[in-house]
């Protein structure tokens, strides 16, 4: 085969994938809604397919951890590539109203709400409530002797040494979440929870970049122990990891999962019923089905036995999300350089 | 070249005697400054214009902060570290392929083995890396029994990613070393010169261009890499992308991870000027162009072919064992608790991934042609022609190389997201991230190449009466048609694996393979992600071999094998 001959091959090739790509380059669908998740593909995707089949409106969407997710959507304003953001802690739906990203939408769910699930002017819903756990690993645990912790304090033994596992407060929303749970059982008093937080600091191996990066860690015993989101921690369990759960009895804090419009959405219509759809016991009653650890939002669904058992005993407030959007870039800058070093 | 030298034409008299030079010249010239510097000129605006307002608060901000100067020193020491070694790296292995006459079978054997970092997303290294050297890791506490085994630092970011990349310096001086006439080691050797002076007076100085070449990639990727840093680093070993990737990603501070990245800029643009002028004043000319055959003559030592074996050996091994990691983790339950053999992963990338992989797949079908043919072009024009703006045209070309993948896909968001140029949502924006990316590999391949042929070659077509035309394509072509081909492999494994970059630019209508493994790894779907990397290796390397093919027919009968990497 002649150079020449060869070239003109190639050209064809490329000319015929040309011509694919033209032909397979997705069409003008007749509903469809385009979401970015902050849920994890495993637990959105059959969410979204229960809402396709109910509603045979077509959900596109990527997955970004909150931070990604927000850098992105603050990008796009001027020219915004979906109608909702989905899933994710709420004070990351609070920095976006700073920005002005999300345009009021008030669902019929919404005034069912507890206040604390609602934004005031309906700029996000909840869809989920989300408590944090410490999870052990129990193999770590019968070596050094230890019972899983029960108290904030006990994370400070010396046996963690370079051994926790947790979220990084610049990325994300569980680290976040983690902060105002700590500022709380120090009853606000930051330079108590700051104190707190670098005795603590010897003792954390790494700072994950997204909520759930510690979770095969501590599964695998590389790590001895973190403090996660139930929603993985449990997720880590069913998947055959020997962990514990665990909480601790000054408390620890909640965060609501989020939705939101996007203000100037291109299908506005059936964005709206894909919020109308997960803030409504339509969704949250399918948690169970899927095995999905959140706690259910809407005041009409029961939740799950399994995971009521897990969360009886426990000490659980919710973090006041006008206090964590005010304090929330203070306290991370803060985090940041004092504790991250 | 004397003659092309002293009469240098201007742009009307170049269109008029050289069309197709002065329109080729243009062209790159409207998509550098399109894809190039437009995008940088909206990042660098980000960082100095606040509110209207030129200020130097960002720049000030990371300059007087200490955690961000200790991550600009941890980079250029990261970067230095894992240049130097995995040019070493590169070329023991390149050494031992073209001189330690090993069976075929076995240089094919580490060919393959070698490529794997390259053609695998590069934070799957990284993790078979945490699984074997971490407080419960595979080797350190099963098979050594350490206790409390730290993995997160310098060392093991160092390590992998010298794994990951010392492959690129291998590509670059395998070839390299090949081309060099070994007639001239024997007539050395012939001539009563030990194996040692050969090797330091001859072979070492002919590959000059190819060790600079190679030292400036890895510097460059190191620098650049984000992935491995983000898993392996740990917080006490902090470097400029991966905090100017946390600054963006989550606080929001655009302008902070800019000004990050720009500051990360200078030693990038240092190390590649530095490397142009040292390299420039040495000749490394085998007149007789290509070589004339391998001559039958042993230029290494029994004992140093020993050392070199086995130390080729050693790194192999150690690769195979991270993939076969690999392997296993896709093919149980779940990694590390439940080892029960399943196919279910598989089957998951072959349903609910068909998507995805359809996306990367289209994406790299068009970069790769695009971005060889752009490499090739450009390399050659930069070696071989005289114009004005020569040197600015290479090094504007190089820009989105040194810029970590970071930035660039900020610099792009920040660019085409609003009109006048929309191109956020499309593959396009992906395909031209790729190219103006990877592209510059095809560049300095063909550049590196091209410097081992002295012009005269072409001069002789010239002057025997042929046109531009027809010397480029009777000569030339033929001579840089291995670095088109390596710039092809190159742009197709990148178009499959890379990240950095891209994270930025994958939207509801396009996504990429790799975004996919490293949310399946956060999402605790390690087997999933495990059998996406699987699969992708296996397609890289198939494309790669049916390329390998194409180069196999292409030589002209007569003419050396050329021992590209691609061709083996």
């Amino acid at each position: 085969m002649s150079i020449r001959t060869s070239l003109h091959a190639i050209t064809r090739v490329v000319a015929g994938f040309a011509l694919a790509a033209l032909v397979m380059a997705p069409g003008a669908r007749a509903a469809e809604v385009n979401v970015y998740s902050i849920w994890p593909e495993n637990w959105a995707k059959p969410m979204f397919e229960e809402f396709e089949k109910a509603t045979g409106i077509k959900v596109n969407f990527v997955r970004f951890s909150s931070g990604e997710a927000l850098a992105r959507v603050i990008a796009e304003k001027n020219n915004p590539k979906i109608d909702v953001l989905f899933g994710g802690p709420v004070e990351t739906f609070a920095a976006g109203i700073n920005e002005g990203v999300f345009e009021p939408y008030k669902s019929p769910s919404f005034a069912k709400l507890p206040a604390r699930f609602r934004h005031a002017d309906g700029q996000w819903t909840a869809i989920a409530d989300d408590p944090l756990v410490f999870m052990t690993n129990n193999k770590f645990l019968a070596e050094n002797k230890l019972k899983p912790p029960a108290s904030w304090q006990d994370l400070l033994d010396p046996a963690y040494k370079n051994g926790l596992q947790m979220a990084d407060a610049r990325t994300s929303g569980t680290a976040v979440t983690r902060i105002f749970s700590i500022l709380e059982v120090n009853g606000r008093d930051a330079d108590k929870a700051f104190a707190y937080m670098k005795k603590l600091r010897p003792n954390v191996q790494l700072y994950t970049k997204s909520g759930g990066g510690g979770t095969l860690p501590v599964g695998l015993g590389q790590a001895g122990g973190g403090i996660f989101f139930i929603v993985d921690a449990l997720d880590t369990k069913a998947k055959g990891y020997d962990v514990s759960i665990s909480f601790p009895k000054e408390g620890i804090g909640t965060s609501a999962e989020a939705i939101a419009l996007i203000k100037g959405a291109k299908n506005p219509d059936t964005a709206k019923k894909l919020i109308d759809w997960a803030t409504s016991a339509q969704m949250q009653g399918l948690f169970a089905k899927h095995k999905i650890n959140f706690v259910p939002a809407s005041p009409d669904v029961q939740i799950e036995p399994s995971l009521a058992a897990v969360l009886k005993d426990a000490k659980i407030f919710p973090i006041d999300d006008a206090y964590a959007g005010a304090n929330r870039k203070k306290m991370v800058d803060r985090w940041v350089a004092e504790i991250l070093p | 070249m004397v003659a092309a030298a002293a009469a240098r034409p201007g742009f009307g008299a170049r269109l008029r005697a050289e069309p197709a030079f002065a329109v080729a010249l243009a062209l790159l010239w409207v998509l550098l400054a399109f894809f190039i510097l437009y995008p940088l000129a909206a990042l660098i605006a980000r960082v100095f214009v606040d509110q209207g307002q030129f200020t130097f608060a960002a720049i000030a901000k990371v300059l007087t902060d200490r955690n961000q100067v200790a991550a600009f020193r941890n980079s250029l020491w990261l970067g230095t570290l894992v240049g130097v070694g995995g040019t070493i790296l590169g070329f023991v292995f390149a050494f031992a392929a073209t001189r330690c006459r090993l069976a075929p079978a076995v240089v094919r054997a580490i060919d393959i083995a070698v490529l794997l970092p390259l053609v695998s997303p590069p934070f799957t290294t990284a993790i078979g890396y945490i699984f074997s050297f971490g407080p419960r890791g595979l080797i350190t506490y099963d098979l050594l029994g350490i206790r409390g085994a730290s993995v997160y630092g310098l060392t093991s970011t160092m390590t992998a990613e010298t794994l990951t990349y010392f492959p690129i310096a291998y590509l670059t001086l395998r070839p390299m070393l090949a081309a060099i006439d070994s007639n001239i080691e024997g007539m050395a050797l012939s001539l009563g010169a030990s194996r040692a002076r050969v090797f330091r007076t001859v072979t070492l100085p002919l590959c000059t261009p190819g060790l600079a070449n190679a030292f400036l990639l890895l510097f460059a990727a190191s620098l650049a890499d984000f992935a491995t840093p983000l898993i392996l680093a740990g917080n006490q070993f902090p470097v400029l992308p991966t905090q100017a990737y946390l600054q963006i990603t989550g606080l929001f501070d655009l302008s902070g991870g800019a000004a990050l990245s720009l500051v990360l800029l200078v030693p990038a643009l240092a190390v590649f000027l530095a490397q142009r002028f040292w390299v420039a004043r040495r000749s490394y000319v085998t007149v007789t162009g290509k070589g004339a055959g391998q001559a039958p003559f042993d230029s290494v030592s029994p004992a140093a072919r020993v050392v070199l074996v086995a130390a080729c050996v050693a790194v192999t091994l150690f690769i195979v064992y991270l993939y076969a990691l690999l392997v296993y983790a896709s093919l149980v339950k779940a990694f590390g608790a439940n080892d029960a053999l399943t196919f279910e992963h598989y089957r998951a990338v072959f349903t609910e991934g068909l998507r995805v992989l359809f996306d990367t797949l289209v994406i790299a079908a068009f970069a790769t042609p695009l971005g060889g043919l752009y490499g090739v072009v450009m390399g050659y024009l930069v070696t071989r022609r005289r114009f004005l703006g020569r040197t600015t045209l290479e090094i504007v070309s190089m820009i989105h190389y040194a810029l970590p993948g970071t930035i660039v896909g900020i610099a792009y968001l920040i660019a085409f997201n609003d009109p006048p140029i929309v191109l956020t949502g499309t593959a396009l924006i992906l395909v031209a991230c790729y190219v103006f990316r990877y592209g510059p590999t095809g560049i300095r391949t063909t550049m590196a190449l091209l410097q081992q042929v002295d012009p005269s070659l072409e001069e002789a077509s010239h002057s025997l009466g042929a046109g531009t035309g027809t010397t480029f394509r009777r000569i030339t072509l033929p001579l840089v048609l291995p670095a088109f081909f390596a710039a092809l492999g190159v742009m197709f494994i990148r178009s499959m694996t890379a990240i950095s970059a891209t994270i930025f630019l994958v939207s509801i209508s396009w996504t990429l393979v790799t975004v996919r493994i490293l949310e399946n790894m956060t999402e605790l779907r390690l087997g999933m992600a495990a059998a996406f990397s699987v699969v992708v290796v296996i397609i890289v390397f198939v494309v790669i071999g049916v390329i390998g093919q194409v180069l196999r027919r292409l030589r002209t009968p007569g003419s050396k094998p050329v021992t590209g990497l691609l061709a083996a």
